[in-house]
Order: C-alpha cells, then sequence, then structure tokens
C-alpha cells in the first residue's frame, strides 16, 4: 500500500467546476489557504466541460423588476421555489457576471461590455405580466479561465484526485481522504472548513456528457450526517436515438416540432418555454404512441441554420453537427428518452443548505453549485442560465462562508482508528480479491432506474419494486465491488455513489404523494395544496434514511383566491380539475 | 466505438487530452511517452479530447460503442 500524503489547509474546496472555482477564489480574498481538488482537472470538469450558452443575469438597470422576475420564478416552479433562495441568487447574479467578465470570460455575442450583449428571457407570472432576466452567452471550453485564475490566486490546486469520503470528528467534518487517478497515492485532507462542488447527480446516461456527475458530494454528504432535499424532481432530457451523444437541447428548443409515431403533434409541454418540456413525450410513449420524431419535415435551409448556431454556440464547435449529419430538411430523427435519466434535477436538489453562507447542518460543512440543495427554481428545471449563475452564486457565498468559519475555527483531526478504517474503506475494492465490476453494477441500476416508468411517469407500486432491487445492490453488491486499477476504484466509488442518489430520488419519490412540475405521479395526478406545499428532506436517522416534510412558510404560498387551473396551467395526465 | 485513434504521427505527447478527459479514459505510457486509449469503454464521446488537441492528433467517432440504455425507446 502506498504511503499517505497529508494535506494540510483551511479551507478544502472538493469539485473544480464554475462553483468550487467561484469558492476557492472567494475563500482566498478572504486571506485563508485554500485546497482545490478535483476527480479530474480543475475548471474542465464535470457540468463546466459541458455547460454553455446562456448565464441568467438579473440587473435593475436593464429594466428588470424583482417583484415580477419573484412572481414569475414561483408560478414556473409551481410554488416550491425558496423565495429567499431566488432572491437571492437574482440579487448576486450581477456580481458573479462581473466576475466572469473580469477574470477574461469572453461573451461572443457582444464587445464584452455589460447590458451590451444579454438576451431578453421572459417567463410569466399568473396574471401574465412578463418579467424579463437578462441571458447572457458563453461558449463552451470559456470556463478555463477560471482555472487560470485558480493560478493566479495562488490556490493550491490537485487535478485527477478522486475524494471518496468526507472524514468526521465530533466537531463536523475536519477534512476528507482521496487517492490519486494517476499513482494509487492516498491523499489525506486536513482541513478546518471543506466546501464540497462536485456537481449533479446522474446515472452516467448515454449522452449528455455528463458521465462524471455520480453524485459524490451529496453521497458523501450524506455519510457524513447532511440532510438531503429536491430528489424527488428527475432532471429530465431527450437525445437523438442513433447519435446519443447529442446533448444540445438549445437545437430542440429552436426548433420545436416533435410528432409520434402516427404524426400527431407532441406539444411543448412547458410554462413559458423554459424547461419540463418532455413529459409530454413520455405520456405518449406511456399510450404507445412512440417512437417520437423531431420532424424537420417543413423545416427551411434558415431554421437548419438556427439550430447548427445553437450546437455552435453551447458546444463551441459544429464537430457534432459534422459527424452526425442528421439534420437537414424533410429529415425526421427518431428520439430517444432519458439522456439524463436517473438524474436528480440540477437546480433543485442536493444537499439542504441551512443558511446564505451554503453552512450545512454539519459543521464546517458547506455545500455550492449543483449539489447545493437551494430550490431556487422550485420543481421545475428552469433552463436559460440560470444553472451556472446559482452555482457561481452559491459558489461565492459558500467560499466566503467557509473561510469564516475556518478563521474562527481551532484544528482538530480524526483519530488514527477512524482514519484507518476510512483508508480501508477507500481501498476496499482494490483489496477484495472476488466481487462484482463497477460496470456490472452501474449496468444494473441503469436497467432499474432509467425506464420511463420508474421517474417519468411514476407509480408506488414500480418506484417499489425499483427501491427493493436498488436496495439489495446497496446492501449486497456494493459491499462486494472489486478494482483492477485505480480507474476501476473510481468506478468502484462513482457506483456507491450513484446506489446511494438512487435509493434518494426514489424514497422521496415515493414520499411526495401528489404531482408537480417535474415529479409526475400517475397514482396521484394532482398538486396537493396545501399539504405538499413543502419540501422532502431526506435525512439518516438511526443507520436508516428517512423522509420528513418541511412546509414552506404560508405567505409563498399561491393566491389562495385564485382557481386551480389558474395557479396550475400545466395538465398532467389523467388529472381531473 | 467513441474516441477512436491518436495518431502516432501527430501527437507530441503533450498529454493535454489525459488532463482534459472528465472520465479518465486516456491515460500515458510511461514507456513511449505517449498517450493511449486505455479505457474506452467509459468514453461518453464529449468530443473535449478532440477539441482540446493542439495537433488535431484525435478522432473520436459519434457511434457509441456501448448499446443504448435509455429511459424509452
Amino acid at each position: 500500500m502506498a504511503a499517505e500524503t497529508v494535506i494540510e489547509t483551511e479551507v478544502l474546496v472538493i469539485g473544480g467546476g464554475i462553483a468550487g472555482c467561484f469558492a476557492a477564489l472567494k475563500a482566498k480574498d478572504r486571506g485563508v489557504d485554500v485546497v482545490l481538488v478535483d476527480k479530474a482537472s480543475v475548471g474542465k470538469s464535470g457540468g463546466t466541460a459541458a455547460a454553455g450558452a446562456g448565464y441568467m443575469v438579473f440587473n435593475p438597470e436593464w429594466g428588470h423588476d424583482l417583484e415580477l422576475a419573484m412572481r414569475a420564478v414561483a408560478r414556473n416552479g409551481e410554488y416550491l421555489n425558496d423565495r429567499d433562495w431566488t432572491e437571492t441568487i437574482l440579487k448576486d447574479s450581477l456580481g458573479t457576471y462581473q466576475d466572469l467578465l473580469a477574470w477574461g470570460v469572453d461573451f461572443p455575442a457582444g464587445d464584452g461590455a455589460i447590458g451590451e450583449q444579454y438576451q431578453p428571457l421572459d417567463m410569466k407570472d399568473s396574471s401574465g405580466m412578463r418579467a424579463m432576466f437578462g441571458q447572457v452567452f458563453i461558449r463552451r471550453g470559456n470556463f478555463r479561465v477560471l482555472a487560470r485564475q485558480v493560478g493566479a490566486c495562488g490556490i493550491r490546486t490537485l487535478s485527477r484526485v478522486m475524494v471518496t469520503d468526507l472524514l468526521t470528528s465530533d466537531q463536523g467534518v475536519v477534512g476528507a481522504i482521496g487517492f490519486s487517478l494517476d499513482d494509487d497515492r492516498i491523499f489525506v485532507f486536513k482541513a478546518k472548513a471543506t466546501v464540497v462542488s462536485t456537481g449533479a447527480s446522474s446515472l452516467k446516461p448515454v449522452g449528455s456528457g455528463i458521465s462524471s456527475l455520480t453524485g459524490d458530494g451529496v453521497a458523501m454528504a450524506y455519510r457524513a450526517g447532511a440532510g438531503v432535499t429536491g430528489k424527488e424532481f428527475p432532471s429530465k432530457f431527450v437525445t437523438l436515438a442513433a447519435y446519443p451523444q447529442w446533448r444540445s437541447y438549445g437545437s430542440f428548443v429552436g426548433y420545436p416540432r416533435f410528432t409520434d409515431a402516427e404524426g400527431g403533434n407532441v406539444e411543448l409541454r412547458n410554462v413559458d418555454n423554459v424547461g419540463f418540456w418532455d413529459l409530454a413525450m413520455d405520456n405518449a410513449i406511456h399510450q404507445g404512441k412512440g417512437p417520437i420524431f423531431w420532424n424537420l419535415e417543413t423545416a427551411t435551409e434558415e431554421d437548419i441554420g438556427a439550430i447548427r448556431e445553437a450546437v455552435l454556440l453551447s458546444e463551441g464547435s459544429d464537430l457534432m453537427i459534422r459527424r452526425t449529419a442528421l439534420t437537414k430538411p424533410g429529415a425526421k430523427i427518431e428520439l430517444a428518452g432519458g439522456a439524463g435519466a436517473g438524474s436528480s434535477d440540477s437546480m433543485t436538489s442536493g444537499v439542504w443548505p441551512v443558511d446564505r453562507d451554503c453552512a450545512t447542518s454539519v459543521p464546517g460543512l458547506y455545500v455550492a453549485g449543483e449539489c447545493c440543495g437551494t430550490r431556487y427554481v422550485g420543481s421545475v428545471h428552469t433552463a436559460r442560465g440560470f444553472g451556472l449563475t446559482g452555482s457561481a452564486v452559491t459558489g461565492a457565498r459558500a467560499g466566503r462562508g467557509a473561510a469564516g468559519y475556518a478563521l474562527a475555527a481551532r484544528r482538530t483531526f480524526v483519530s488514527d482508528g477512524e482514519l484507518a478504517s476510512a483508508v480501508k474503506v477507500l481501498r476496499g475494492p482494490i483489496e477484495r480479491i472476488g466481487g462484482f465490476t463497477p460496470a456490472w453494477v452501474t449496468q444494473l441500476l441503469q436497467n432499474t432506474m432509467f425506464p420511463y416508468f420508474i421517474l417519468s411517469i411514476k407509480h408506488e407500486k414500480r418506484l417499489q419494486a425499483a427501491l427493493t432491487i436498488v436496495e439489495f445492490l446497496r446492501d449486497d453488491l456494493v459491499p462486494k465491488l472489486t478494482a483492477r486499477d485505480s480507474h476501476e476504484l473510481r468506478l468502484a466509488h462513482e457506483t456507491r455513489n450513484m446506489v446511494l442518489n438512487a435509493e434518494m430520488t426514489l424514497r422521496a419519490s415515493m414520499f411526495r404523494a401528489e404531482s408537480r412540475g417535474q415529479h409526475y405521479r400517475e397514482d396521484y395526478p394532482r398538486r396537493e395544496d396545501p399539504f405538499w406545499l413543502a419540501w422532502v428532506r431526506l435525512e439518516e436517522t438511526q443507520g436508516r434514511m428517512k423522509a420528513v416534510r418541511i412546509p414552506i412558510p404560508e405567505n409563498w404560498w399561491p393566491n389562495p383566491g385564485t382557481s386551480y387551473s389558474e395557479r396550475y396551467p400545466q395538465r398532467f395526465l389523467g388529472e381531473q380539475l | 466505438m467513441s474516441i477512436e485513434r491518436i495518431d502516432a504521427e501527430l501527437c507530441i505527447g503533450c498529454s493535454i487530452c489525459v488532463g482534459t478527459c472528465p472520465v479518465d479514459v486516456i491515460r500515458m505510457d510511461s514507456k513511449t511517452g505517449r498517450p493511449v486509449i486505455r479505457y474506452p469503454e467509459d468514453c461518453m464521446c464529449c468530443y473535449y479530447c478532440e477539441l482540446e488537441c493542439p495537433e488535431q492528433a484525435i478522432y473520436v467517432a459519434p457511434e457509441k460503442s456501448a448499446p443504448l440504455m435509455v429511459s424509452w425507446r
């Protein structure tokens, strides 16, 4: 066994995407020592590498109205947004945008001056008034400037080091443990405060380019005692059946004509075209009308040009278009559901923050980005830049908060015995002789979680059946995972984390006995106001995962004077008014 | 296949591709000092290695090597 490398710091940031880079930079600003670690590469990994296109900016100087914006987000998210967080992220968005400009992010649609290059993004409130937000565009790959900035500020970074668990003493989180993909070395981090910013939780979906986002941070934080929320809201994507790596959702939105096998139109099911838009496809499939096609039969050359532009903007390259060569006038392109299948919604789900600094219920532990459960968009994935902006804002806040905590904290660490058991868990798959490969267990998990009738169209019986399988994977296969080398050791720990995230998704989905936003229960096809004007928080109680209902404040409820269909313009299949 | 080849004649051994791959598909061969496609089964066809390669030595094919596992079909 290789010797352990001990790294001591004041603030440890795990995950080097946009949230982690913001956290590291803002913590460093407060004069503390910061270490940033990533299982791939800082500034290039996870969702940040795939991120392009929109960055939401709210700016009253551009005519944006806070009251109106707040009402629009609440309506779009079906009143399940945490309005304190919504307001915080809207108000902080301009500052993070200015930071990105100062660090050299290139916004291709303009000359770089604030206000010169945004497209208005509008969402209506319940009276039909249009709230405006700014959406500035960033090309893929531009976040490399974050890594440069992190390096320029003297922040120590470690790439290709996967953190597998947080280390906790009776004082809270006091560091973490991980290993190097390059030489199997074990890293022990001793930190006064730790920010977890490892991104969303997917189950390695085909396509999407998010196979590295395996819910590591959510799983680690949960094992360390933190609460988790929003897991019942699935992230829902669609891709091309023949070329599943097609992941330019902007191109679909830009030419949104979909037809079922019988030629019938499949309407976008969404409020104001900002998310929530493929449940209609799942419904059509469920009714036996599949497959669904992206129908370009009446598309013009101009439409195809616009699709190319959308791909170019989000990908920074037209490789995808050239290599797939499907998008031409007259084409009917078969779609496949679930490029993001098994994922929890990146903006709504995550570790429950207890204050505006992104602290958690575990002292010393902060969360940022897509594994921070701010719930700021509510029950619907609100596209168009809300994700990136939420990650930047929570990153900045978590970094400042963690630095403040570290400045006041006294250093403690775990005992040698506890460290030895953490090393044993980390190295388990390598030491084990017989057992199961991570690839096989991951495939079993995907087989269980991906079909549309588990997380898109839910029913208690099917959720229970899936949970029975996932519990078996958790209890009987995960403890016997094997790894031949550091690559497979990473896969083994990712699999362990994905199985835990899947359990959270299923338990939260069973607990919320209603339909709302992206959470559709065939056996409860209506929103249940006011009982389910509430969040679900998962917590470990005596070794078991328990779901708790957290009511949202009454003054955030929708106006009871409005009718159900006014409050909720979207209809679920089977919903009686 | 997803990532299909790294052209030995064009590759300069800079290892940018190793640091770029989010899912650890490419490793450096310590003997040759050149990158090798060590774990192709985990390629998610994101094209990042091809886009980042300064010598255009990498080719990523669009077809997924594994059968499509999706929500519906």
